[in-house]
């Protein structure tokens, strides 16, 4: 699609300038990209992606305000609705050009930052539920341990959904519920897994991407049990922290986290154009 | 297709993660920029840390001012 050509005064992140008198065109050079160009000069870029459970989340990147406008116009002209952007709720620039394209807040995810020192979580203090057994990390046997993932997907679809929960942990296609087996540990009960929770590791510090439990195992400390197994040995190995994302409305999650000591770091806004 | 940026683009590794969504990066040639995450790589949720390798395109505009593009394996 192309667009005439259109004056803009200045303003941008970063203070740059607007793009003035020159002439730009938007066109969609693929299924999936956008580009502003000015005499064969890029001037920003638009993308869009397909996530599995079909929501379609867009981006856009200009040194311009009035670029990153006329992409985002443009994108939102020829792409069916819902669409979906994600932005960190301090970039206050993003969030607002997003909102002057019909965008706004739908969800918000909060960014902890959790010690993994025991005597700073607590977690050495509380004993596990007796009957509770910790697989330590990658330790898991495969089979089991797709098969708890697939009940913990079927529980969250059918309850509060996959649009509450992180991208890393959205459904996949059938047969790859779990894409890499050595980065979860497990919790068992009378030889059956019952709850998981996933940790990458990366240099000092480390993300905890998804701490689940079977409904009828909740409220009995399996979480807590979980993480304190994983914390500690990260602990051990020279990780001093870890990453953790909690949808806003999860009181329960955050609660957890918080009382571990986790540190608000921030957050992300997932915002919606319908 | 056009192939041209208005953009340079530049490697450096990540030294300081700051309050407001961005980032000191050190570049190969020892330059430090302050940069933010382009909404590609906020869009797939990619998480950037202190120390992480990532490819910057600095801004025309302000060559002390980057977009993280990239954030390579470890």
């Amino acid at each position: 699609m192309d667009v005439s050509p259109f004056s803009a005064g200045p303003g941008s992140p970063g203070g740059s300038p607007g793009t003035g008198s020159r002439p730009v065109t938007i066109t969609r050079v693929t299924e999936s990209q956008w580009l502003a160009l000015d005499d064969n000069e890029e001037l920003g870029r638009g993308d869009v992606s397909h996530r599995p459970d079909g929501r379609m989340f867009v981006s856009v990147d200009s040194w311009q305000a009035d670029v990153f406008d006329r992409l985002a116009a443009a994108m939102a002209a020829e792409l069916p609705g819902p669409l979906h952007a994600v932005v960190h709720e301090d970039d206050l620039d993003t969030r607002a050009a997003w909102e002057r394209a019909g965008f706004a807040v739908a969800r918000r995810e909060r960014e902890y930052v959790v010690p993994t020192d025991p005597r700073i979580t607590g977690l050495d203090a509380v004993p596990p539920p007796p009957d509770v057994t910790v697989v330590p990390l990658g330790r898991a046997q495969e089979g089991p341990l797709r098969a708890l993932h697939r009940a913990v997907r079927a529980e969250v679809g059918a309850t509060v959904g996959w649009e509450t929960m992180p991208a890393e942990v959205l459904p996949r296609p059938d047969g790859v519920t779990v894409v890499d087996p050595s980065k979860y540990a497990v919790a068992e009960v009378s030889g059956h897994y019952v709850g998981l929770v996933r940790v990458v590791p990366r240099r000092h510090e480390a993300r905890i991407g998804l701490v689940a439990v079977l409904a009828e195992q909740r409220r009995r400390g399996v979480a807590r049990a979980l993480l304190a197994d994983v914390l500690g040995a990260l602990h051990r190995a020279g990780v001093t922290a870890a990453w953790a994302e909690v949808d806003e409305s999860n009181i329960g999650a955050a609660r957890l986290i918080e009382g571990l000591g986790g540190q608000r770091r921030g957050g992300i806004l997932e915002l919606v154009r319908r | 297709m056009p192939k041209t940026s208005n953009g340079i683009e530049i490697e450096g590794i990540v030294t300081e993660c700051l309050r407001n969504a961005t980032f000191t990066v050190e570049l190969q040639n020892g330059h430090k920029v302050l940069a933010h995450i382009s909404g590609k790589i906020r869009k797939n949720y990619i998480k950037i840390l202190p120390q992480d390798r990532v490819l910057v395109e600095l801004s025309p505009y302000d060559l002390t001012r980057g977009r993280i593009l990239y954030r390579y394996r470890t």
